[in-house]
Formats: structure tokens, C-alpha cells, sequence
């Protein structure tokens, strides 16, 4: 995985014309359709992560983690620069992996699973180890509109993990809605995959349990890479200018 | 472990491309059963809502345009439903499809892929109900009307294909101006009722005054409409110049459609 100079900006819209009335208006009037302030979230983000590696994307709220995690993703694209992946990637960046809420639990994994590329069979193949995984019981057979949210992450990461099998992991704070137990299985899950030569990173508060799965952390502040290295030195760095 | 051949990917200004589009048909296969799946589900009378619709207005029309209206055509109902399917599935796909980005904003946040899957895969669900339809239309046609098979019959999948092109080209800057404008859910319906009206749909394009056909014909819909009947209902094999300009202005939508789309559809994960 491989990120060159990456620039994502996003504008701030003072005004921004969302009806035709009002373009006819500003056109004849000449004033300007848009007015936008570039406000920077990311920029100059370096990052090569070698496979099989665990990172932790750590920093405050707003300081553009999820923005990395959607370009590693290919789901933004990048203002400027390269984002480049090697191999197949999952992403758990909100609650949910865009389950459809009309759709029961078990067709929702067929969906993910053929959005991922997996063929019909692959998915029913795996389709028992995900259920397996997720506990959920009978409510695999009810719409996902009925899931709680802990559900859904439960849900979530089984299929992310599990059904697409992916060699790059991507994930957003997922674990902190699931229970103590099942959060304690993700991990176990997580550190199997790190064995197995998994690309994981993850973006998370709970700098404790990070410990066993990335070796290597890197905060950002306001959008710019404050500091690149070893988890705990990275860690601690972070908490005494937090404190 | 990997089973997507290719699996390198770089994202930079590049996009993906029309061929690309290949890999995603299983996600777009899935994407349709499950439009089908959601849409008739909990319903009492299920897939057969897809028939009774169309049949119902079908029925409709026939008794005002036959018997009130009196539109000058013998065997209306064979006339009516030569054609009245096709309108069916385009209004249907540009209604059910405008708002499919955003429909898919969870999906569209979560993975990567080509927005163009979800617009495709629309028009598909559409012209699984199409089909179904069709394949009525075309039975009651040949038996009772034609009682037999013309000839012109075969050129029916060609004209299906310019549909499908036009349909498509037609919906992408529909469905990437809705991310950007709430206009599109006050602009659209009224949009489709004047195209029915000056589109043949219940009348025969014959009825158009000489003095304004031409323009009239610059509506590509007037085009395929016309192409319909003269295939299902007349029997016959329609002229070359209209069979070849409405599949040109169907080709035509397709492209300008496509790059609109292409223009905009990089944002649409960040507005969704």
C-alpha cells in the first residue's frame, strides 16, 4: 500500500446554488454560481505500509483519519497525488459495509460478497463461517433495518473480515459499538490475520488495545502527518500534547 | 485466497473505464435481484404487480382512446401495446433510477466501484419487467392480430438495444444532477408527462401534422415509439433512415450522457 504526496481537498461552500431558479438568477445577474473556500484536509500524506504491517492512524476528531482510510479505499479520490493497493481490500469505515436496511442479514452478505467480486459460490461457501462469526442467530433472517447498532457492526466485521477474506484491512472504529465479547473475538480474529500476513489499518481512541496487532503508528493533526514510528513512542507523544 | 484476478489498484485523477465495467457484472446482477427482491416483497400479489400495472393502464387507455377519444386506428389495443411498453420502461427507469446514487449512499461511502454499475443495474431491473411484459404483448399481437409471425419480428432484439442505449444515455446526467440538485424530484415528473404527450404513445405519429412532423421527430423518443409500431403492430420492416437516425440520436444521448456522468461521478461518494 502506497500513498505519494496525497492531497484531498475538500471546499467549504459559503453559497452554493442547489436550484435551477437560483442559477438562472445568479447567471443573469452575473454573479458567481459557487463561492468556495479550499479547505484543506489532508495534505502531503506519505505513507507506505508493507504487507502484512499494522498501523494505527491515531489523532483528534476531524484531523482526517476516515479521509485516509476512503482514499486508501479508492472510494475518494485523491485532489493530488498516488494512492496505490496490491491486493484485495475490505473496508469498515462506518457502521455498516453500505448494508441495504429492506434486505434480511444473509442477503445482504450475498450482496457485499459479489460487490467484493466473489462469485456466487464463494459467498455461499462461506456464508455458514460468516454467520458463525457474527452470532447473530435468527435475526440473520431479518431485515438489517431491525439490527441494532451493535448488531450491524457485529455483521459488519464478519463479512469484511470473514467473507471477503480481504489481504488489506481497513477499519474505522467498528469495534468500540461491539460488546466486550465479541469485541475480545475481533481482536483474537485480528491478531490471527496479522499472523497470517495481513495488511491491517485501523483508525482507533482506544490506544490500549492496539498493542498486539500494529507495531507502528502515525498521527496526524489537521490534516498533515505530525508524526510517523513505533506505536508506543507515537502514542505517548500523542497523549502528552492531548493532555 | 484471492479469487478477483486483478487486484492492483491506483487511484490518482484516472477513473475507471467503460470496459472495466465487465468485472462488476456479478455485483450488478446482484444489485438487480435484489432491486426485484425489495420491490415485490410483502406484497400481496408479489412479481404479478409488474403485469397487473401496465395491464391495468393498458386497459384504461384502451377504453378512453376507443371508445372516447376515438383515435382512428383499427385494432388500438394491438397499437397500444405495441408500444406503450416501451414508454413503460423508460419512465419507469428514469423515475426508479434518478435517485439511485443516493439511494446507495451507505454502499457508495463503504466500497470502491464504478458508479456506472448502479446506474446500469437500474435499467436492468426495468428491463427484467420489460421482458415479461414484452413477451405478453407479442404473443396477444401475433395471435390476434397478425395471426402469425411477420417477418419484421427479427429486427425486435435491434430495437430493444437502441432502447436500452437510449434509456441509459438518458438517465446518467439525470441521476448525477440529482446529487447535486433537489430540482430533479420537482423537474422530473413533470418532464415525463410532457414527453408522453408529445411522444406516440397513445396516438400514431401519422396524426402529427405533415407541416410539423420534422419537428416533432427530434424527440428521439417519437423515433423509437414509431420504430415499435411499425415493427409489432404494422408488420412491417420500418425505413432505413428512421431505424438508422433514431439509433444514431440513441448513440448520441449515450455519449453525452456518459461524459456528464464521468465529469461528476468522482464527487458523488463525498455528497452522497
Amino acid at each position: 500500500m502506497l500513498c505519494r504526496g496525497v492531497e484531498k481537498r475538500f471546499h467549504h461552500y459559503e453559497h452554493r446554488t442547489t436550484s435551477l431558479r437560483e442559477l438562472f438568477i445568479r447567471v443573469a445577474r452575473r454573479r458567481p454560481i459557487t463561492v468556495r473556500r479550499a479547505v484543506f484536509t489532508l495534505r502531503d500524506f506519505d505513507l507506505r505500509v508493507e504487507r502484512g504491517e499494522g498501523v494505527a492512524l491515531i489523532g483528534d476528531n476531524g484531523c482526517g483519519k476516515s479521509t485516509a482510510l476512503r482514499l486508501i479505499a479508492g472510494v475518494y479520490r485523491p485532489t493530488a497525488g498516488l494512492v496505490e493497493t496490491n491486493g484485495r481490500l475490505a473496508a469498515v469505515i462506518e457502521l455498516g459495509v453500505g448494508f441495504h436496511p429492506e434486505l434480511t442479514g444473509v442477503e445482504n452478505v450475498g450482496l457485499y460478497g459479489a460487490v467484493m467480486g466473489l462469485s456466487r459460490r464463494e459467498v455461499a461457501a462461506r456464508r455458514e463461517e460468516v454467520e458463525d462469526f457474527a452470532e447473530l442467530g435468527d435475526f440473520m433472517r431479518e431485515p438489517v433495518k431491525f439490527y441494532s447498532s451493535g448488531m450491524q457492526a457485529r455483521l459488519a466485521f464478519a463479512v469484511a473480515v470473514v467473507c471477503a477474506s480481504p489481504e488489506i484491512l481497513l477499519l474505522d472504529e467498528v469495534l468500540a459499538v461491539g460488546d466486550a465479547g465479541f469485541q475480545h473475538k475481533c481482536r483474537e480474529r485480528l491478531r490471527l490475520l496479522h499472523e497470517q500476513g495481513v495488511t491491517i489499518i485501523t483508525v482507533s481512541h482506544d490506544l490500549d488495545s492496539l498493542g498486539d496487532i500494529c507495531r507502528r503508528a502515525v498521527w496526524l493533526e489537521h490534516g498533515a502527518m505530525r508524526m510517523d514510528g513505533d506505536l508506543a513512542t507515537v502514542v505517548d507523544a500523542y497523549r502528552a500534547a492531548s493532555a | 485466497m484471492s479469487s478477483a484476478g486483478a487486484t492492483v489498484r491506483a487511484s490518482s485523477a484516472r477513473g475507471y473505464r467503460l470496459p472495466d465495467l465487465w468485472r462488476y457484472r456479478g455485483m450488478m446482477w446482484s444489485l438487480v435481484v435484489r432491486d426485484l427482491k425489495v420491490k415485490y416483497q410483502r406484497s400481496l400479489f408479489g412479481f404479478l404487480w409488474t403485469l397487473l400495472n401496465p395491464l391495468l393502464t393498458v386497459g384504461l387507455l384502451v377504453v378512453v382512446f376507443q371508445h372516447i377519444v376515438r383515435i382512428p386506428v383499427p385494432d388500438y389495443w394491438a397499437f397500444l401495446i405495441s408500444g406503450y411498453f416501451v414508454w413503460n420502461f423508460l419512465t419507469q427507469s428514469l423515475s426508479s433510477g434518478a435517485y439511485i446514487i443516493a439511494s446507495h449512499g451507505a454502499l457508495r461511502r463503504s466500497v470502491a466501484f464504478p458508479s456506472e454499475v448502479l446506474v446500469i443495474s437500474a435499467v436492468v431491473s426495468r428491463l427484467v419487467e420489460f421482458m415479461l411484459e414484452m413477451s405478453l404483448a407479442l404473443l396477444a399481437i401475433t395471435v390476434f392480430h397478425h395471426h402469425g409471425a411477420p417477418a419484421s419480428l427479427l429486427l425486435l432484439p435491434v430495437l430493444v438495444v437502441i432502447q436500452l442505449v437510449m434509456t441509459v444515455g438518458l438517465l446518467m446526467p439525470i441521476a448525477a444532477a440529482s446529487v447535486f440538485y433537489t430540482d430533479v424530484q420537482h423537474a422530473l415528473p413533470i418532464a415525463l408527462l410532457s414527453l408522453f404527450y408529445i411522444s406516440p404513445v397513445f396516438y400514431p405519429a401519422t396524426m402529427v401534422p405533415e407541416a410539423v412532423r420534422q419537428l416533432y421527430f427530434v424527440n428521439p423518443v417519437a423515433g423509437l415509439m414509431t420504430l415499435f409500431h411499425t415493427v409489432l403492430y404494422e408488420g412491417r420492416v420500418p425505413s432505413f433512415p428512421l431505424l438508422a437516425g433514431t439509433a444514431a440520436a440513441a448513440c448520441a444521448l449515450f455519449v453525452v450522457g456518459y461524459v456528464i456522468f464521468k465529469r461528476y461521478s468522482p464527487t458523488f461518494a463525498e455528497l452522497v
